[in-house]
């Protein structure tokens, strides 16, 4: 499963402040991809070491899974 | 920092739950009491042989949308669907949406890719109301004995895409205002057989719903809304926190393993791989699958809840074991998993039915990959694939007849712990079921169960023994046509752990009556080796002449022919894996050891080879005077702990 690098300035956004929360890991120890976990598929920002998410997303209801159906539009 | 439940003081377990601990805990007692109580009022009274001889259902309580829909309570019975039903509650749902529910529905979805496991397990959704809002859902997932496509009764693994696998069915509503809607019915019944015995199957699990919603309506008189829905958070936060604090006491560190199964039902040139990386860090877990192996071609497929199911069901299994199951027990939990492999196939090619083959191989991988970290407290794997055994045919009168899982390799071993040896007639790690009965079996089928029983030295050494292999034969009395799914024989799924050592291969033969008519001949079938020269191998790794399980022998592959049409009197043969070991063999108490081969576990020869024990006596003639030569099993072990 691919995952995202993430940017100091995206992990600003998020209010991390890598000094203070995570003192001697820089932007590269983050990564951004979907999981599945308690309460379905969320989409989250982990800080890979200590596997502490600094962002969790809800994610699409089905994560990954494309049904045949999907994008018909029935009205 | 989070305080822990037991932290709380009065003001604040209050403040947070809505009530005092005391209330919390009877509570969440009374919800695990409810789905327990729906499933024994299933159990009672249902017809189809999957639900009453199997326990082929799961009951769960979940609480509202405002809430996520946290799984509160599930039932003692098949584990494979637990994992499943919280998002295929959610997932329903939504998709149906809950402002288009009132008092008296019912809502039924059975698509594995939306509610996981596969299309014969239907959710039956019931939402409970309270003061005019949804506080609850309760849930029935039942096997329903057949649910269309081209094998009656469903289970194959050659089956090549949905729409050979059964009938999908999307969230529908299956009851308004308490009545049922004859055009859902009719859904499933003109496109499943048996329907003479799914309705009142049906009928069942809908007046289990009502008990289920009526005894949530008591909590709420009793305690009052604010409390039963603190509960369900309450239910859901020990459950987190019980698996957060074993995860800590867990060693951090990477672990990977991998796992598989033979082949899918076009041929035998793919073996399916997982492959699975575990990162443990504090109180958290992370579990990637990226690299396991593309769908399968055919339907021995999983879905990514099933998949959720087995690594929830592992973890229980070795380092949560004693606290009920809830949703909240993936808190600290994640899954990493792509679409399109085989533990998480998509439609339309992806078709999902012996699912819990491919999770199975999730569990033992989680359970490899653990194994040194754990010390100790590791588990032994068990006997890896149901062997699930699919026929049907026709009887004298025309009456159609159909068996599942009833008289294939269902049932086997475990592994052995820490606490002792293992059990050897159960079923794989994931399920909960019972045996069906052979009185139960034989009176209704045109069928005889001829053996069931465990084989010597079968099981994986170790100072606690796994559980033995079991030989199952059974005689068919008309004309039949047969799926047979065994599906992990190339390698032993009987992980020995802690320096134990791992169970032996099982395989699967048919007998035709050609070959050996046993009504005619009125006699068994033997069990020594020189019986399996005539047989026509199904599955396994066999020697290619004698057709002895070998090793090292050919891979015999389990849809080489995908249909086994039999003339009357054929027996099938199903010999299961062995379960693993625990610990050294070599430190095995040498009376029990002998014990073993009073018991007919272990052979005399078995137990001089794999525990270094020599034993003198005949257990055949003389099973009480056997004896331990201490002196030779002192110069035994000696040899071989110097090897």
């Amino acid at each position: 499963m691919p995952r995202e690098d993430v940017s100091e300035e995206d992990l600003r956004a998020l209010g991390v402040n890598l000094a203070r929360d995570f003192p001697g890991s820089t932007a590269a120890d983050f990564r951004r991809y979907p999981v599945l976990s308690e309460g379905g598929w969320f989409t989250v920002v982990k800080h890979q070491k200590t596997l502490e998410s600094v962002a969790r997303e809800p994610g699409p209801l089905l994560g990954p899974i494309a049904l045949a159906s999907d994008g018909l539009d029935v009205n | 920092m989070t305080v822990s439940l037991k932290d709380l003081d009065d003001a604040q377990f209050a403040q947070r739950y809505g009530a005092d601990r005391f209330t919390a805990t009877v509570l969440s007692s009374r919800m695990r009491y409810i789905v327990q109580h729906m499933c024994t009022g299933l159990l009672n009274n249902a017809f189809s042989l999957i639900l009453r001889d199997w326990y082929d259902f799961a009951a769960t309580i979940s609480g509202p949308p405002e809430q996520n829909y946290p799984m509160s309570s599930v039932s003692n019975s098949l584990a494979m669907f637990l994992g499943t039903m919280s998002e295929a509650v959610r997932n329903t749902i939504e998709e149906y949406g809950p402002e288009n529910l009132r008092p008296g529905d019912v809502v039924i979805c059975n698509d594995p890719y939306r509610a996981g496991n596969h299309v014969n397990d239907i959710c039956f959704i019931r939402p409970v109301f309270a003061e005019g809002c949804i506080i609850s859902f309760v849930t029935l997932r039942a096997h329903q004995l057949d649910m269309g496509g081209v094998v009656p009764a469903g289970f194959s693994g050659t089956k090549r895409n949905v729409y050979e696998n059964g009938l999908v069915i999307a969230p529908t509503l299956l009851y308004r205002d308490d009545k049922p809607i004859k055009s859902a019915f009719n859904l499933i019944f003109d496109n499943a057989r048996y329907c003479a015995l799914l309705l009142p199957d049906i009928k069942t699990i809908y007046a289990n719903l009502l008990l289920g919603e009526q005894l949530i309506q008591e909590s709420v008189q009793r305690y009052g809304v604010e409390a039963y829905l603190g509960a369900i958070r309450y239910s859901t936060d020990v459950s987190a926190e019980a698996m957060s604090t074993a995860l800590a006491e867990l060693p951090d560190g990477v672990y990977e393993a991998e796992e598989g199964i033979d082949c899918d039902g076009v041929d035998d040139s793919v073996e399916y791989r997982i492959k699975v990386r575990i990162t443990k860090a504090g109180p958290r877990m992370e579990l990637d699958f990226s690299g396991t192996s593309p769908q399968a071609r055919t339907s021995i497929n999983a879905g990514i809840l099933d998949t959720k199911t087995a690594v929830g069901v592992a973890l229980k299994f070795l380092i949560d074991p004693a606290t009920p199951f809830t949703s909240g027990a993936y808190r600290d939990i994640d899954i990493v998993l792509p679409a399109g492999t085989f533990i998480s196939a998509t439609p339309p090619d992806g078709a999902v039915f012996l699912y819990w083959e491919s999770t199975g191989p999730v569990l033992l991988a989680v359970f490899r990959a653990l194994e040194k970290a754990l010390g100790r407290k590791a588990v032994g794997g068990d006997y890896g694939s149901l062997n699930i055994h699919n026929a049907n045919g026709v009887l004298d009168d025309g009456t159609p007849w159909v068996t599942t899982a009833q008289c294939g390799g269902e049932h086997g071993p475990w592994g052995a712990t820490e606490a002792g040896d293992a059990d050897s007639y159960s079923v794989v790690y994931q399920a909960n079921n019972l045996d069906p009965a052979t009185e139960a079996i034989e009176s209704e089928l045109p069928a005889v169960v001829l053996r069931k029983e465990y084989v010597p030295d079968s099981s994986g050494a170790g100072t606690n023994r796994g559980g033995a292999a079991v030989l199952k034969d059974t005689l068919y009395l008309t004309a039949a046509e047969h799926w047979s799914s065994p599906l992990h024989t190339k390698s032993p799924s009987g992980l020995g752990v802690y320096g134990g050592r791992s169970g032996a291969l099982g395989a699967t033969w048919l007998f035709p009556a050609e070959d050996r008519d046993v009504v005619r001949t009125r006699e068994l079938l033997p069990t020594s080796d020189d019986v399996y020269a005539g047989a026509t191998p199904v599955a396994g790794m066999l020697d290619p002449e004698t057709k002895c399980v070998d090793p090292a022998g050919e891979y015999f592959y389990f849809a080489s022919t995908p249909v086994w049409h039999t003339t009357p009197h054929a027996v099938f043969r199903y010999l299961t894996n062995g379960g693993g070991g625990w610990g050294n063999p070599l430190d095995r108490d040498p009376e029990r050891v002998k014990r073993d081969v009073r018991d007919e576990y272990v052979t005399v020869e078995g137990a001089y080879r794999d525990y270094g024990v020599v034993i003198t006596g005949d257990p055949r003639t003389d099973p009480e005077g056997l004896r331990v030569d201490e002196e030779a099993t002192r110069r035994r072990r000696a040899e071989l702990a110097a090897q």
